[in-house]
């Protein structure tokens, strides 16, 4: 998680790559307790997210989305 | 740059480890939140309890026979299957992951799923895909472009596998607004 872009930036990235037709959807929130589930998060990572991050933020941390784009064709 | 350069070799290193050393993916409660009954059926059951995943890139995909599929970071080869199985007869689904025990745990699984002729499991990185120019339909990943130290170097590496008027299909987690530094700085953090 510590590597996530911003929706913006990840957007921006791929059109950088040269891909076209960007879109980004499926919008899913992620709270800590559902990070909690993955054996990739240890516990040490996760009380530390539950010490730093304020309360308010805890059932949304991050945003899981689908990004889809395309490879121009050829000319 | 020598600075810069350690710290992605030491974040490889750690995303490496941590997803070498777990014994276990999040399981069924993560499975159902990302994949339909039908989908999960698809599956054996080993493969979904090595659900490790943030989204469903193969229901967006909306794959094709005889399509080329790669997906990056294929882990125990949940989407490679699903892949695989959209593609029939004549397609193929390929899985990069870094971690050499997934890479066997993903030919397991796809072999119990009856699906190991159109598939393929490469080691290897998504900052240097071991495949040639221009050699995949459509890439797929889920949860695993934001694992890259070299997102720019990743993306480039995605648009030169693809063919012209090839797609992608990416699940991935994103955040808005800054992450406390400890965190942020926190090499463990990278790999969840």
């Amino acid at each position: 998680m510590a590597g996530a872009l911003a929706e913006r930036v990840f957007a921006e990235k791929l059109g950088r790559a040269g891909f076209i037709d960007v879109w980004v959807g499926g919008h899913r929130t992620t709270s800590i307790d559902e990070a909690s589930l993955y054996p990739l998060f240890t516990d040490d990572v996760i009380r530390l997210m539950r010490q730093t991050i304020p309360p308010e933020r805890h059932d949304h941390v991050a945003t899981a989305v689908i990004v889809k784009a395309r490879k121009p064709e050829a000319r | 740059m020598a600075k810069d350069l350690m710290f992605q070799d030491e974040i490889k290193d750690s995303v490496r480890e941590a997803y070498g050393s777990i014994s276990a993916g999040a399981g069924q409660a993560v499975a159902t939140n990302l994949y339909s009954e039908e989908e999960l059926a698809e599956l054996p059951p080993g493969a979904v309890d090595w659900a490790l995943g943030v989204g469903n890139p193969v229901r967006y995909a909306f794959l094709e026979p005889g399509e080329v599929v790669l997906d990056i970071g294929s882990g125990a080869g949940i989407d490679t299957i699903l892949a695989a199985r959209r593609v029939a007869p004549e397609g193929k689904a390929i899985g990069l992951d870094i971690v050499p025990e997934m890479c066997e745990r993903a030919r397991a699984h796809a072999t119990e799923a009856g699906v190991a002729e159109r598939t393929e499991f490469l080691e290897g990185e998504m900052e240097r895909i071991p495949l040639p120019d221009a050699s995949v339909d459509v890439v797929i990943s889920n949860g695993v472009l934001n694992l890259s130290a070299r997102k720019s170097r990743a993306l480039a590496e995605i648009f030169r596998v693809l063919r012209s008027g090839g797609r992608i299909s990416l699940a991935d987690l994103t955040v808005e607004g800054e992450l406390p530094p400890e965190i942020a700085n926190d090499q463990s953090a990278w790999a969840g």
